[in-house]
């Protein structure tokens, strides 16, 4: 009876040791799960090229530790790339020249920049660009000036594919702030096959919206105007079921590209605008275009939206992702937006 | 007698109907059964609708001969009982027309791919309506003159140009699977054209003899009874035997009902007898990499492939590492095989290139018409420029996070206990990934297990 007793208790004892280390490891999965929930999940969403990448490297730089020296490396060879692939593709502006046609040979060159330029061309179909020495750099030079499109600056341009995301908490004026997840998505058609796997609990959609991009056709079909394709894809993206509770914020982007071109290019020449009329020039036709814009943005949010979720928040706001002040700015706005929002579905506002 | 022959009932009659329910179900049951037994995905396109049409067709044809001849006694009052709808139109554009047409939208594209090297310049759901329309317009024509007697058969003027129509249609069939007969094709499209046409020319040998003996001899009731008995019956084996699904999808076709022994999955590279596909070999070596070697080079290294691809695979961005994957078995595969390079040429581009695709990958849209309008499927640079722009994509998006991921670090892990043959340590899989901390989604296309393959990828994409 004694031993039957005390071998019990040797049982008991190891049995406690279970059971303390499974209730730590509960204690640990509750705390993560309570975590999880009070992250806010952010989408940024859009059509290729709409500058969702640019604004999510801005909030990197502004609220994480910024690039290591890595990730500035890799952007060199990136610039390298983006200059050899704009020579060998870019898109002649629709008023200047009436082709579509990308082959680089067809620009209205001089004969010796056409010899320069044909060897670039060459450089920029192969895979491993070479070091940009001082000669050819004095040849792009050359080329870049008796060229028609000087506006194009050099940014690094990659496109994304797949889904990256970052953790993040914007520190405001008082100490407790938000923790943020931000994803970056790819934009062109075949990648929004995986926005699905977002969808879930979104806190907002940040949807950029390239504003300036109203006579330029897509990367992957050079049939259709990007504003068209980005109204149908906002349109879907708003009338997502998962999306019923969602903040939706719109970011009208590169509008500094907007400003110049308005008053080169009329609205106009994209279908989705074609009842705009132009007033007057400069400064004022410029905030009157954009107005159209907005308005235009805002009756399809309206139309898209249905009456059981027309107290979602919804805002617009002009950025220029490659502007880290406005885009601090813009995302203090959104900051605010959200935690308002957070506490009125709390019931405290 | 006498008026079983007439009104229909007669017990040849019945055992005629319930042999043509019984090939019904039986060609419901062959349709359905890969995708109920073995839970293949359902196709997209074409190869769905044309199954599906072919299925309905058979139906409608038998219909058809069921409620023209007699067979069953009820009253013609109503106008749907009318012989004009099951005679005419459900026997014509409904019936054995749709059937073959199907069957020759198929030898189309069976010719346009093999014998032209290129793709159809007609998409199936233009070229079946328009090669129905003579169809059609045979049987609008009949339906306005009101050519059919009271027993609902044709006078014999009017036999010939229907008979010869349909006639017409075998002929053109059999002209395209003659176009077509020196491919040493790998998945029994030509044996099963073959036999549909065998079958479908003695179909119509015996009607045309019935028919005659009818209009002679109308007055020999029990004539009429077998005729229409035998007529019948070889309408249902017609169906039965007519449907195939091989043209359609060629890897389906290997799981039928002949077969006892569920098929091991397999990807196209398998089953085209690409050497090494889809396995990694003992003998594979582990070379140490280096992550300053360019990455087209790196990733030609099957370890580092298989890892490099489940990496991709946890960020959503897989598709680029299995389009290159399946380039290079394209690549393995002889320069003087067009049958094979064909075959694989064509299951790369609806895999990756439609719009649309299962796993489409992200290039430009010139590059991608220039592989859906090329003029030569087997030439050896067709993917070449969509390749690059891949691997340009790869370097710039996932090469950098691949090196700091949980993946590389398995990889070097094993590479340097198959060298140095250490014991196996446990790892703690976190499963991280530095692009995304949740990678588990239920229909995920890119979530796949280690040992089922491509499989359900290959049959999600279209045969076109």
């Amino acid at each position: 009876m004694g031993l039957l007793c005390s071998r019990n208790s040797r049982y008991a004892e190891a049995d406690t040791e279970e059971n303390a280390q499974a209730a730590e490891i509960e204690r640990r999965i509750e705390q993560e799960r309570k975590a999880e929930k009070h992250i806010q999940k952010l989408l940024l969403l859009g059509t290729g090229e709409s500058g969702k990448s640019t604004i999510f490297k801005q909030i990197k730089l502004l609220f994480q530790t910024g690039f290591d020296e890595e990730e500035l490396k890799s952007c060199i060879s990136v610039i390298h790339a983006n200059i050899y692939q704009t020579i060998k593709y870019a898109k002649p502006e629709k008023g200047e020249f009436a082709q579509n046609e990308l082959d680089s040979s067809k620009y209205v060159l001089s004969v010796e920049n056409k010899v320069i330029g044909e060897k670039l061309s060459e450089i920029g179909s192969r895979l491993d660009c070479p070091c940009l020495n001082r000669e050819l750099a004095q040849e792009i030079e050359t080329l870049w000036k008796g060229s028609a499109f000087q506006e194009d600056v050099l940014y690094a341009r990659v496109r994304t594919t797949g889904v990256v995301e970052i953790q993040f908490s914007p520190v405001g004026e008082n100490k407790k702030s938000e923790v943020y997840r931000l994803f970056d998505v790819g934009g062109q058609r075949n990648e929004r096959r995986k926005w699905i796997h977002l969808f879930e609990d979104v806190t907002a959609v940040i949807f950029c919206a390239a504003i300036s991009e109203y006579d330029q056709t897509l990367f992957e079909d050079e049939q259709k105007n990007q504003m068209v394709e980005t109204k149908e894809l906002f349109d879907w993206v708003l009338k997502q079921p998962c999306f019923e509770k969602t903040s939706f914020m719109l970011f009208l982007n590169k509008f500094d590209i907007f400003e110049t071109k308005v008053l080169k290019v009329p609205l106009n020449v994209c279908e989705w605008f074609k009842d705009y009329q132009p007033v007057s020039t400069g400064k004022q036709e410029i905030e009157h275009a954009y107005e159209f814009v907005k308005k235009i943005f805002e009756e399809l949010y309206f139309q898209s939206t249905t009456p059981d979720r027309v107290d979602r928040v919804f805002k617009i706001y002009r950025t220029n992702a490659l502007d880290q002040k406005l885009v601090k700015k813009t995302f203090k706005l959104v900051d605010e937006s959200l935690r308002r929002r957070n506490l009125f579905e709390a019931g405290l506002l | 007698m006498v008026s079983c022959a007439v009104c229909g009932g007669c017990p040849s009659d019945y055992v005629a109907v319930s042999i043509a329910i019984f090939s019904m179900i039986s060609l419901i049951v062959k349709s359905t059964f890969p995708f109920l037994m073995h839970k293949v995905p359902i196709a997209k396109g074409s190869a769905f609708w044309i199954p599906v049409i072919q299925v309905i067709a058979s139906f409608d044809f038998l219909l058809s001969i069921v409620m023209a001849l007699n067979f069953l006694k009820f009253q013609r009052s109503h106008w749907w009982l009318s012989c004009y709808v099951w005679a005419v139109w459900l026997e014509g554009p409904l019936g054995f027309g749709l059937l073959l047409s199907c069957r020759l939208a198929q030898a189309f594209q069976l010719y346009y791919v093999f014998v032209k090297r290129r793709l159809p310049p007609i998409r199936s759901h233009m070229f079946l309506p328009l090669i129905l329309l003579p169809w059609v317009a045979g049987a609008a024509f009949i339906h306005e003159k009101k050519h059919l007697n009271y027993r609902c058969h044709l006078g014999t003027h009017w036999i010939i140009p229907v008979v010869s129509l349909h006639t017409l249609y075998v002929s053109v069939l059999m002209g395209f699977t003659g176009a077509i007969r020196h491919i040493e094709f790998r998945f029994d499209e030509l044996r099963d054209l073959w036999q549909g046409i065998l079958v479908s020319a003695s179909l119509i040998g015996v009607w045309v003899s019935a028919y005659i003996l009818n209009e002679i001899h109308d007055d020999i009731l029990w004539l009429q009874v077998v005729s229409r008995f035998i007529l019948l019956l070889t309408a249902s084996i017609l169906v039965l035997v007519f449907f195939s699904i091989s043209i359609s999808q060629p890897l389906l076709s290997q799981i039928s009902l002949r077969k006892r022994e569920p098929l091991e999955l397999k990807t196209m590279g398998q089953a085209l007898g690409i050497p090494d596909s889809g396995m990694l070999l003992q003998r594979e070596v582990a070379v140490d990499v280096d992550p300053n070697d360019p990455l087209d080079k790196l990733l030609l290294n099957k370890r580092f492939r298989q890892s490099f691809m489940a990496f991709a695979d946890s960020c959503l961005a897989g598709e680029s590492v299995h389009f290159f994957d399946e380039v290079h078995e394209l690549g393995k595969l002889p320069i003087d095989d067009p049958v094979r390079r064909i075959y694989m040429a064509r299951h790369i581009i609806n895999k990756y290139i439609i719009a649309g695709a299962a796993m489409e990958i992200n290039i430009s849209h010139r590059i991608r018409q220039e592989i859906l309008t090329t003029s030569d499927l087997t030439h050896p640079d067709l993917f070449t420029n969509a390749l690059n722009e891949l691997i340009q994509l790869m370097k710039m998006n996932l090469a950098k996070d691949y090196w700091s991921s949980m993946y590389f670090m398995k990889f070097k892990e094993e590479a340097r206990m198959r060298c140095c043959g250490h014991e196996m340590e446990e790892m703690r899989v976190y499963n991280f990934s530095p692009r995304l901390s949740c990678v588990h989604a239920s229909d995920d296309p890119f979530q796949q297990d280690q040992f089922s393959s491509r499989f359900t990828q290959d049959i999600h994409a279209s045969s076109h």
